[in-house]
């Protein structure tokens, strides 16, 4: 029989006293999102802890584009969904060949790039949300989607690589070396030896820069104005434009728009484990 | 196979200057040791061999062409690094066969030289593993079997033995001396390790502070060495150094040290008066009765029996000195003895210099 020691029972017990109250903290805000997605518009605020006639017909208003403000419900889903992908995709590219040529490769003005990096955060980017709508106007690319990806891109960049730099250099400089005494060129110690050795960190600063566009309200609002391409982000404000806003509706999309997020984060879990150079140099 | 080349190379670091001019040859299929205490500059020498640090003076050839602006990999030489340096997400098998598919061998024979290496190296039932699954010694043999592979023109080994434990270490030195007599590859290795030197090398480099001090075989180097610093460097335990002068009166001669302690000294090395270094190993030193006549008096301070042999320190005069021996002597410490020196086995270096006196 096991026997627990007093020790570990009441350490036990002060997770749990943190982790309960914590867990409700949490979970209640999501909780009112899923009452609200399935009950009738008339008892959406009848503040019951389960509604009196659950109902899927939000969703099938919502997948149906059945109402004038989810007129483009999967396009605007589709919006943010390639957007996102594409910061996130974007990011890792420049994030990735920044570290890897500060931090491998060791070129020159390195450190200043990194001091840099580390600068931009001084402003806040909701600052910067005018100038980057100035800049965009410039580029002509204002009311396309390229905008608001370039300035994802810009706000996601400087912490992706810094935090990959700080990752790469703590691979054993041994790797390259025995690389390139094996005869490898700079792109294929970047692509055979790098790549699959930063895949933990890859995923989490790829989901990160993806999680951010995903997310991103303020940029989308500014910088994309027609329906047809906006992100459901911004779809989801207009919502409250309306004298009368339908409650259930925005809140059954809001539980929806959460979901893609939610499904990625989980599908790339697996890969942010630690102990992928074990083995590689003796420590 | 091939020769190495090294004339007059220099190494800075900034303002540092870290080695000082070196030149010496390694002769086609040679296994050269480079041995020295750490900061010496033998793993910088390597690697500016390996291509892996630039050369700031001087040239290194390999076949008798210059390499100093080549690339590692056109080098056509492979390295075993300290820490292995294994490909954590490659299988055994694919970290040996990676210089090879860059080169864009054919598969086939990929897979004959992984295998054929994998059998010299008895790795054959470990080739799908990973290197996280392998112990020490295992790593050590993946990361010879990734230079083997590749059928260099020159082994370079960084150390590679000083992670493993004492048992194991003696096991790996082994194995790499069977593997050089078998491929007969020209081979430089660095080790800090005189043992690992003395058994190992076909000759060996000596350095220190960024020079060479000597150039020799094992045995060269242990017999005659050229210098006080190899003298103490090479042998286990470390020669005695007696400081001393000479004095030569009736045709016989011996070296005076402090309180009065007279050690002989056969042979011509040294003038009268002479300010000399007096150096005997710990083996070439045996026990005698005290008093008894050729003999120099000590204190036994320690005995250190060791099954095979027993190592004595001896306090004389001033020094302690060590000796050692195949018997059991039945000394306690305290005890009052003699000891008789072997004369071929001494060596006599000028106190100033520190270089060998005589023959």
């Amino acid at each position: 029989m096991k026997r627990l020691s007093l020790r570990k029972v009441t350490t036990e017990a002060k997770l749990l006293l943190i982790g309960i109250p914590v867990f409700i903290w949490t979970m209640l805000p999501i909780y009112h999102l899923f009452l609200f997605s399935i009950s009738p518009k008339e008892a959406a605020f009848a503040g019951h802890l389960w509604p009196d006639h659950p109902t899927l017909r939000n969703f099938v208003i919502v997948f149906g584009e059945k109402h004038y403000y989810l007129s483009h419900f999967w396009l605007q889903m589709w919006n943010s969904f390639i957007i996102a992908v594409t910061v996130g995709i974007l990011t890792l590219f420049v994030a990735t060949s920044a570290a890897f040529a500060i931090s491998r490769l060791k070129v020159k003005g390195g450190r200043a790039v990194m001091n840099m990096a580390l600068f931009t955060y001084f402003i806040p980017a909701a600052f910067l949300a005018v100038p980057m709508y100035k800049t965009m106007g410039v580029y002509g690319l204002l009311n396309s989607q390229w905008a608001l990806i370039l300035a994802m891109l810009t706000i996601a960049a400087p912490y992706s690589i810094w935090v990959l730099k700080q990752a790469s250099d703590k691979l054993p400089y041994e790797l390259d070396e025995a690389a390139r005494m094996d005869g490898a060129s700079p792109l294929q110690l970047f692509r055979l030896v790098y790549l699959p050795l930063m895949m933990p960190s890859l995923v989490a600063i790829g989901t990160y820069a993806l999680l951010l566009a995903w997310n991103e309200y303020l940029y989308a609002f500014l910088l994309l104005s027609k329906e047809t391409q906006i992100t459901l982000g911004v779809a989801l404000g207009n919502f409250l434009a309306a004298d009368d806003s339908p409650w259930e509706l925005l809140m059954t999309t809001g539980l929806l728009y959460a979901l893609p997020p939610a499904a990625i984060y989980y599908a790339f879990k697996r890969y942010m484990v630690g102990g992928l150079t074990a083995g590689a140099v003796k420590s | 196979m091939a020769s190495v080349s090294f004339q007059n190379i220099e190494k800075t670091f900034g303002s540092t200057k870290v080695i000082h001019g070196i030149g010496f040859d390694i002769h086609d299929g040679e296994f050269m040791v480079l041995v020295g205490p750490s900061g010496c500059g033998k793993s910088t020498l390597l690697r500016m061999l390996a291509g892996l640090e630039e050369i700031s003076g001087g040239t290194i050839a390999i076949d008798g062409k210059v390499v100093n602006e080549m690339e590692s990999k056109d080098r056509d030489i492979a390295m075993v690094f300290q820490s292995y340096a294994l490909y954590p997400h490659m299988t055994v098998a694919e970290n040996m066969a990676f210089s090879l598919k860059l080169r864009k061998a054919n598969p086939k024979t990929i897979e004959e030289r992984v295998a054929k290496a994998a059998k010299i190296l008895n790795l054959d039932p470990y080739l799908k593993r990973y290197p996280r699954e392998l112990s020490g010694g295992q790593r050590q043999r993946v990361a010879m079997g990734r230079a083997i592979v590749r059928d260099p023109k020159v082994f370079l080994f960084d150390e590679p033995l000083s992670n493993l434990d004492a048992k194991l270490r003696v096991a790996m030195r082994g194995e790499i001396k069977a593997l050089h007599q078998r491929l007969k590859t020209t081979t430089v290795y660095v080790t800090h390790d005189q043992v690992e030197a003395m058994t190992m090398a076909d000759r060996i480099v000596v350095m220190h502070d960024g020079r060479v001090e000597q150039i020799g075989t094992p045995l060269e180097l242990y017999d005659r060495p050229g210098n006080l610093f190899v003298a103490q460097f090479i042998g286990s335990p470390a020669m005695n150094v007696i400081e001393g002068t000479v004095r030569r009166a009736n045709g016989a001669a011996h070296v005076d040290a402090a309180k009065g302690v007279k050690w002989p000294l056969p042979g011509a090395a040294g003038a009268d008066g002479q300010q000399v270094a007096y150096g005997i190993r710990p083996e070439h030193l045996s026990l005698a009765a005290a008093g008894a006549s050729g003999s120099v008096p000590g204190e036994v301070v320690v005995v250190e029996p060791t099954g095979a042999e027993t190592e004595l320190v001896v306090q004389v005069g001033d020094e302690q000195i060590v000796l050692v021996t195949h018997g059991r002597p039945v000394v306690n410490p305290g005890d009052r003895i003699g000891l008789t020196v072997e004369p071929a086995m001494v060596h006599v270096f000028d106190r100033s210099t520190g270089q060998r006196i005589g023959g």
